[in-house]
């Protein structure tokens, strides 16, 4: 097993009162998974995503990942962990503006602390496998929006991650361009990689073998 | 992983070329002045501190009580120093030591020197190498001289120097000497200043007044055996004091003196040399302070706080443009550290230059910097380790503290957050506020002591001191010839001009003349049992109308021949208490006394930080005149001041003619408060000039990142004024509590300063509030011209932007 969520709350108080953002979620995610999360705005699709990611935490609850407790860790060890195994795709594309293509591909590994030579050589086969060789040197802003989140998806998945968590990566892109980030990410799960997406489309979401739905914090 | 960061930052402040430009612009011109500030204050610390004996050499003071209060003064008498010796255990070394002008006269060569008459123990109690000559004990010889190598240069040329003789002019008469040793030139942080050093035996007091205890005339400086501390030795020397001072100390007892703490009515103390370059003695004890050098500094500090403001400032206004990166590195693994260390390094950068463009700038600016504020630093200060050391020390604290403030914040910021580029609370506004609040009190607390320092300077400069300053030339009587004698030979020779209304005589300067120097001299004598302490000034008869003094009461002098007389000032005839003290005759010189001829009113014959003291004018062929006094006609000065050089140059041509008129003399004066006011300046107009570029990029930031509020309430029917209005308020309101808070700073400072001045200033709240309205006003035009643009912009456009 992957990951599992016991009894997840999370929440914020807002006049006095408590808004729960997560309500009770429990979920298992095996390896080799392709999960779609779906749900109107403001059901807490982001926020689980989020916690999956360990980028927010949780207020109660249990969440063991490769059984490890991620509760109980300080945020050190955490960071260890989802810097190792885990990649984020961004709706925002969220590459740095003032690297190139070949930094902004290159960033992850600086901070896994691997060194020159491999470094160059991870890089040189995600550019080769992204078909993005010609675009190393440019700018994040004078690429398209699809070609922006293939550099996104590269990213992500230079570390070898065993889970990208998507939130919404096709929402700023027109539909060949979502298309065609969709087939690659059916194709990545194909070679073993765990994929959790957000997204508000209905097609989009079929490219998943699971659909959990949420309605205001809780999985329906 | 450093390359990456350097790249990133290289291309963050690439990106932002006007932010960049504004923060290395103000950082640099901040860390020049710096420099410079904090060069010329080290210089002024580091004066008297060369000596290698110099823990242990003291000047000795002492401090009586008189029924006027207490009061201190260095000036002993000729057998004070070997008494001392002989009978005070633990003086390891003693030296006498007077300055005078000498006229030293080689061949043709007629110099003014600066002398020193001092003992022979003087080369070894002083650190002032010998270059040449004689390298051990250097005054053994009466008949031989120290010279320093700019004098040997100025006396001899390229001769050699060593077993020359020269002659110097003592009571008038020609003095064959030998040059012994050649030193190096007095380092400029020295206190003791000298081109010829010569044996105190030989100067020209010295026969009139060895062994006589009650004529004080020259300064002591002992060294003690290391261990023996100045305390100790001050209470060692209580009973030589009883023993030597015991009348003038019974007279002070009687004429209703208090006791000193200690139950004493004189004390010999000892001041370390160290202090000596700051101490003053005016309120009757050795008062050392170091306020100008810290002041400085203070300055210097301030400066760089201000450059360091802006710098936070604009680091955490930018930082939403870069929240974004931040969330994503945190999101690939960054830890707290790395992206601490990132944005340090960033700052560590633009520091880094800064500093070396502000180095540069200081080379290029220290030749005006010493012109304008009268330091004598050099360059090579820069290239000591201990320079180099503190330079590196400030810019790691700043970098610690203006580059790290930044990147903890950044570093702290939350993950999710950061990635949807909001910034968490407004605390960091609060921060931002307060920051500005500094920097504009500091602006204005400098505007406000500029306008203080000036308004004194200009108060003290226009002041009516009782005598015609304007019309009146002074010039020392610096030639071989006898001053009563030089003195007939002008009065002929200047008779004819019609221009020349008057000229006279006495054996003292008013102000500080071109020769630069400076001195008083007074007496003591016994009238009607009680003591008196009067300044005294031999003058020629017609001082008294050459300088247009007025008479209260009597008559002036008439004639040579009123010789027995004497004229008083009004503090000299308060202090008599007599009724009428015309009919009082003065106990001085002759077994008769002097009738006192007529009272002079008060006038300012010293500097305004005194109130007018007791003075009397002297008269008599036997006593020497110094200076002559020329009153010229309010037409053609610039001619009758040509006609007097003339005259002089021809009845002494080989004398320098160092005349000027007496307002430029009391201008010199006040050098010390001019040079301060040019630097109090200078250091407001870069704080305010640094302040505005700190609140130029804000309202750039602030109205960027306002712009859609802008485009909304345009499009909700705002007008362009109230918009402005709306976007200036802020700043206005930052600048006010500024004021607020300086201002009583400002007015502390102010008055505790001008207490010095016993004719001072009224200090108006008018300066402080001028001080308000400017910084107000400069910020207002700062921030306006870009709010009003912002203002002014079409909504649908900036609605657009969003």
């Amino acid at each position: 097993m992957l990951l599992q969520l016991n009894n997840i709350f999370k929440w914020v108080q807002q006049g006095g009162q408590r808004v729960f953002l997560l309500k009770d979620i429990n979920l298992e995610v095996e390896e080799g998974e392709f999960i779609s999360v779906m749900g109107p705005s403001g059901s807490g699709k982001s926020t689980l995503l989020n916690v999956i990611g360990m980028l927010d935490t949780f207020d109660e609850g249990e969440y063991n990942f490769l059984d490890e407790p991620v509760h109980q860790l300080k945020e050190k060890h955490r960071s260890n962990l989802y810097k190792q195994y885990i990649g984020f795709v961004f709706q925002a594309y969220h590459l740095i503006d003032e690297l190139t293509v070949y930094e902004n591909l290159e960033m992850p590994l600086l901070y896994k602390k691997i060194s020159g030579s491999e470094r160059k050589a991870m890089v040189a086969d995600m550019l080769d496998r992204f078909n993005i060789v010609g675009k190393k040197d440019l700018f994040p802003t004078q690429l398209s929006g699809g070609q922006q989140q293939l550099v996104g998806v590269a990213r992500a998945l230079i570390t070898k991650p065993k889970l990208i968590l998507a939130d919404e990566p096709t929402g700023n892109l027109n539909s060949k361009q979502g298309e065609d980030i969709m087939e690659l990410f059916k194709q990545l799960n194909d070679e073993g990689v765990t994929i959790i997406q957000v997204t508000h489309s209905e097609k989009n979401a079929e490219y998943g073998k699971r659909i959990i739905n949420l309605l205001d914090g809780r999985m329906v | 992983m450093l390359k990456n960061y350097l790249k990133i930052g290289w291309r963050n402040l690439m990106k932002d070329k006007t932010f960049t430009l504004l923060n290395v612009i103000g950082l640099s011109i901040a860390f020049g002045a710096a420099i410079l500030l904090a060069m010329s204050a080290f210089f002024d610390m580091s004066y008297d501190k060369f000596h290698a004996n110099g823990d242990q050499i003291y000047q000795v003071y002492d401090v009586a009580q008189t029924p006027r209060g207490q009061e201190a003064g260095t000036s002993q008498p000729e057998p004070f120093a070997e008494a001392l010796r002989t009978e005070v255990p633990g003086v390891e070394k003693i030296t006498r030591y007077l300055q005078d002008g000498g006229l030293v006269i080689y061949g043709e060569k007629e110099i003014d020197l600066n002398t020193v008459w001092v003992d022979a123990d003087f080369f070894s109690m002083f650190t002032f190498p010998v270059l040449k000559g004689n390298e051990h004990d250097p005054l053994q010889d009466q008949a031989s001289v120290v010279i320093t190598e700019s004098a040997a240069n100025k006396l001899f040329g390229n001769e050699e120097a060593i077993g020359q003789t020269i002659n110097i002019m003592i009571n008038g008469k020609e003095e064959p000497f030998t040059v012994g040793s050649v030193v190096g030139n007095v380092p400029p942080q020295s206190s003791l200043e000298f081109e010829v050093a010569v044996r105190f035996e030989k100067n020209a007091e010295y026969a009139d007044t060895k062994g006589v205890w009650d004529s004080q005339y020259h300064g002591v400086y002992v060294q003690l055996p290391s261990g023996v501390s100045a305390e100790r030795f001050e209470k060692n020397a209580r009973s030589f004091t009883e023993l030597h001072y015991k009348e003038s100390m019974e007279a002070a007892k009687r004429d209703g003196a208090m006791p000193d703490a200690d139950g004493l009515y004189r004390q010999l103390k000892l001041l370390p040399l160290k202090d000596l370059h700051f101490t003053g003695y005016r309120k009757g004890y050795a008062e050392v302070s170091r306020s100008v050098p810290y002041l400085i500094l203070g300055v210097a500090f301030l400066i760089l706080f201000i450059a360091c403001v802006n710098f936070v400032n604009m680091s955490i206004a930018k930082s939403a443009q870069r929240l974004r990166e931040i969330g994503m590195r945190k999101t690939l693994g960054a830890q707290k550290g790395q992206l601490f260390f990132q944005f340090w390094s960033e700052s560590l950068f633009v520091f880094l230059s800064s500093m070396g463009i502000g180095v540069l700038l200081s080379i290029l600016l220290i030749d005006d910097f010493k012109s304008m504020f009268r330091t004598r630093i050099s360059l090579d200060m820069l290239a000591e380790p201990w320079a180099v050391f503190m330079l590196l020390a400030t810019i790691l604290t700043i970098t610690l503290t203006a580059g790290g403030y930044p990147a903890l914040l950044f570093s702290r910021l939350g993950t999710i957050q950061s990635l949807k580029g909001k910034l968490e609370a407004s605390g960091n506004n609060l921060v931002r506020n307060a920051l500005m609040v500094v920097q504009f009190g500091i602006a204005i607390l400098l505007i406000s002591g500029t306008l203080v320092l000036w308004g004194q300077v200009q108060f003290m400069r226009n002041k009516d001191l009782g005598y015609n300053k304007e019309q009146v030339i002074s010039f020392p009587l610096n030639g071989k010839k006898n001053g009563h004698e030089v003195l007939r030979l002008l009065k002929d020779e200047l008779n004819g001009n019609p221009d020349i209304l008057e000229v006279s005589a006495s054996d003292n300067n008013l102000g500080r003349g071109k020769d630069g120097s400076q001195w008083s001299s007074a007496i003591g004598f016994e009238h009607k049992g009680r003591n008196i302490r009067t300044n005294a000034l031999t003058v020629d008869y017609n001082y008294i109308s050459t300088l247009g003094l007025q008479m209260a009461q009597g008559r002036d002098f008439k004639s040579e021949a009123d010789s027995l007389g004497v004229l008083i000032n009004e503090a000299m005839a308060r202090q008599l208490e007599e009724k009428d003290p015309l009919s009082a005759r003065l106990e001085v010189g002759s077994e008769t006394g002097l009738a006192i001829l007529g009272v002079v009113k008060d006038y300012n014959f010293q500097g305004l930080d005194r109130a007018i003291e007791p003075i009397t004018f002297f008269m008599g062929e036997d006593m020497e005149l110094r200076y002559a006094y020329v009153k010229v006609a309010p037409e053609n000065m610039a001619s009758s001041f040509d006609a007097i050089e003339q005259t002089w140059k021809k009845l002494e041509p080989n004398a320098e003619f160092l005349g000027s008129f007496l307002d430029e003399n009391v201008d010199r004066t006040f050098q010390r408060e001019k040079t301060m006011a040019t630097m109090i300046t200078s250091g407001s107009i870069i704080a305010i000039a640094l302040s505005c570029i700190g609140l130029f990029a804000m309202s750039l930031l602030i109205v960027a990142q306002r712009t859609k509020e802008i485009g909304v309430r345009k499009v909700l029917g705002a007008s362009v004024a109230s918009i402005t209005v709306l976007l200036t308020k802020d700043f206005l309101k930052l600048v006010l509590i500024a004021f607020l808070i300086a201002s009583p700073i400002a007015w502390w400072f102010s008055d505790q300063w001008l207490q010095n001045y016993t004719y001072k200033i009224d200090l108006g709240v008018w300066f402080f509030v001028a001080a308000g309205l400017l910084a107000m006003v400069i910020a207002l035009l700062t921030v306006g011209t870009r709010t009003v643009s912002a203002a002014a912009q079409n909504p649908v456009k900036s609605l657009r932007t969003e």
